[in-house]
């Protein structure tokens, strides 16, 4: 693998490292399968692109992309919660209403192209450069900084009273209406919560390569899954601490992976996804192969 | 014995003795409760049939009836898991019939007869804790477990002398399911509930473990002297337990001993009662029953 495509690697994992902690906080914190996401990120980058060529600061274009993710995170999880539809059903419904949303914001043009506009990464690059370094690993250092801060962020919000709430939604919805928490206020605001992940993401992703596309976010929630399974079954804890971090470095280890095997001739780009479902299903099935030789070895030594 | 559809109050002289701390004060009265499932299909079932319940503070009532009787429904009713198609509850002077489960639980606390169902097994006893200890209250982004209130927990927990208090922070999914539900019956009494649910909270335990936690619940109970409710199918437990006995049958109350009359009562009188009701079928409740 060359240097571009490894360094090009770490920057996607850590870029979409954002997605999979927003995908986390619905799939393995409130156990809410939400396709939402697919929909989301292209919204997230959209709202940015138009707020940049509107002039806004790319900085600031952020909060409202944000704010346009968190919407469409309450919208399935209003569905859901008082509408009673089904969660995945839902979040199909949301998703496909995005696209067309999508292309709205973007003033009905399947794209917006941002490469002669300001973007967040143009000051880092400078900066990198001014200290003699390749300016091709500002995007990396940039998304790490984030990734760091809003890793932060989730620990410092999972451990608050609200964090404990919305982590007993997931694991006991019953028990915790018991406690007085209304559920569904905890949903809609935790489905939000995470779609303004997936959106800053995709924010952040077109400003990166320099356009924000109607179909940019195609497989959003496969990757976000894989990255998340990659995280729990390398590193996986007990904690919801160590299981934050694990995600975020299951997206980069997926990133990583998945250029690795492009790298080799025998791969096109468009096995992408073929590539994508064998690192899930491998990664499913590790804990299971685990066992059988643990188990195993323990027959042979009773024998 | 007295028949509660025409429940009176008890007369004001009447020796509570043995039960001290029953004030007069009522804590829970639920007035005609009426419930269908299946409303207008062929198979309707009346649950409750315009069921009359006056609790006073203070009072531990125990609910028997056999499957179907309505005892469920009728704590369902009273926790807001299911709101009843007729009639009031009004709880502490608040008229709670139409209040949304999670707005209930300020007053209510419970304990499921599943002892997984009252913990989140992924998180830790003092996390579990902390959660209960803000029942009914708003939670904002303050620390969800704060160090004086591990403190409080590390002591409660040792009341119960199972070892718990040096394992604040393992999962409660570690524990077995008596020791789950130990901390369940621990944490619906953390902030004093004006009302206590118990609903088969021993049926899904081994008779040792059962034993330990009727113990632990009347303890708890007689020491803070809070309001209960508990749905049993062990006939011993209703009758040593509690103040007072009530028999559903058929959604309606058809039995209701005093303290006095529930010490007198043997397991073999109570499944008299349970086949008398059981051969009356749907007729209702004749006067031999209801007298006794």
């Amino acid at each position: 693998m060359s240097f571009y495509a490894f360094t090009g690697a770490i920057e996607q994992g850590l870029v979409y490292g954002l997605m999979t902690l927003g995908v986390f906080i619905t799939f393995r914190v409130l156990d809410f399968p939400d396709l939402t996401v697919d929909g989301s990120l292209p919204l997230g980058a959209a709202v940015s692109a138009v707020c940049i060529t509107k002039g806004i600061n790319p900085w600031l274009s952020l909060l409202p992309a944000m704010g346009a993710g968190f919407l469409a995170g309450m919208i399935t999880g209003i569905l859901t919660t008082r509408l009673k539809i089904l969660h995945l059903l839902a979040s199909i419904l949301t998703m496909t209403a995005l696209y067309s949303i999508n292309i709205r914001v973007m003033g009905g043009r399947p794209n917006v192209p941002l490469i002669t506009k300001p973007t967040v990464i143009g000051p880092v690059r400078e900066l990198v450069s001014s200290f003699g370094i390749n300016p091709w690993l500002a995007s990396s250092f940039l998304f790490l900084v984030l990734v760091i801060v809003v890793v932060a962020a989730l620990i410092w919000l999972m451990r608050t009273e609200f964090g404990q709430a919305l982590l007993a939604t997931g694991d006991n919805p019953r028990m915790i209406t018991s406690l007085g928490v209304n559920t569904s206020f905890t949903i809609v605001v935790g489905v939000g919560l995470s779609n303004s992940l997936v959106s800053l993401c995709g924010a952040l992703v077109a400003q990166n390569q320099g356009t924000a596309e109607v179909s940019m976010g195609v497989g959003t929630i496969v990757a976000g899954l894989a990255s998340i399974v990659v995280g729990e079954t390398l590193f996986g804890g007990r904690r919801i601490v160590s299981k934050i971090i694990s995600v975020v470095l299951g997206s980069v280890i997926y990133r990583l992976a998945i250029a690795m095997a492009l790298s080799m001739n025998f791969f096109r780009p468009s096995d992408l996804n073929l590539i994508t479902a064998t690192i899930v299903v491998a990664s499913l099935c590790l804990p299971r192969i685990k066992e059988y030789f643990r188990n195993r070895s323990y027959r042979g030594k009773n024998a | 014995m007295r028949n509660l559809s025409t429940f009176e109050a008890p007369a004001l002289e009447a020796p509570l003795a043995p039960f001290a701390g029953v004030s007069y004060e009522k804590m829970l009265e639920a007035t005609s409760l009426v419930k269908y499932f299946y409303r207008g299909t062929v198979n309707e079932v009346l649950a409750l049939d315009h069921v009359d319940l006056k609790v006073r503070a203070g009072e531990f009532v125990c609910i028997i009836g056999s499957n179907g009787a309505g005892k469920s429904t009728l704590m369902g009713c009273v926790s807001g898991y299911s709101l009843p198609d007729m009639g009031t509850t009004v709880l502490d002077g608040k008229d709670i019939t139409m209040w949304p489960e999670h707005r209930r639980s300020k007053l209510i606390g419970r304990v499921f007869q599943d002892p997984l169902a009252g913990t989140c097994a992924s998180m830790t006893i003092e996390e579990n804790m902390a959660l209960a200890l803000r029942r009914g209250k708003p939670r904002g982004f303050r620390r969800g477990v704060t160090k004086s209130e591990r403190e409080l927990f590390r002591a409660s927990l040792a009341k119960l002398d199972l070892g718990l208090e040096t394992r604040l922070t393992d999962q409660v999914g570690l524990l077995s399911g008596g020791q789950r539900q130990s901390i369940t019956l621990l944490m619906a009494t953390l902030i004093k509930p004006k009302l206590l649910l118990l609903d088969e909270h021993t049926a899904s335990l081994d008779p040792k473990t059962a034993e330990l936690i009727m113990k632990m619940t009347r303890q708890l109970v007689e020491e803070e002297r809070i309001t209960t409710l508990m749905i049993t199918h062990n006939m011993q437990q209703a009758i040593t337990y509690g103040h007072r006995l009530i028999m559903l049958h058929q959604g309606r109350v058809i039995l209701d001993f005093d303290s006095d009359s529930k010490m007198k009562l043997t397991v073999r009188d109570l499944l008299q009662h349970f086949h008398t009701a059981a051969a009356n079928g749907t007729d209702g409740i004749s006067d031999r029953l209801v007298l006794g």
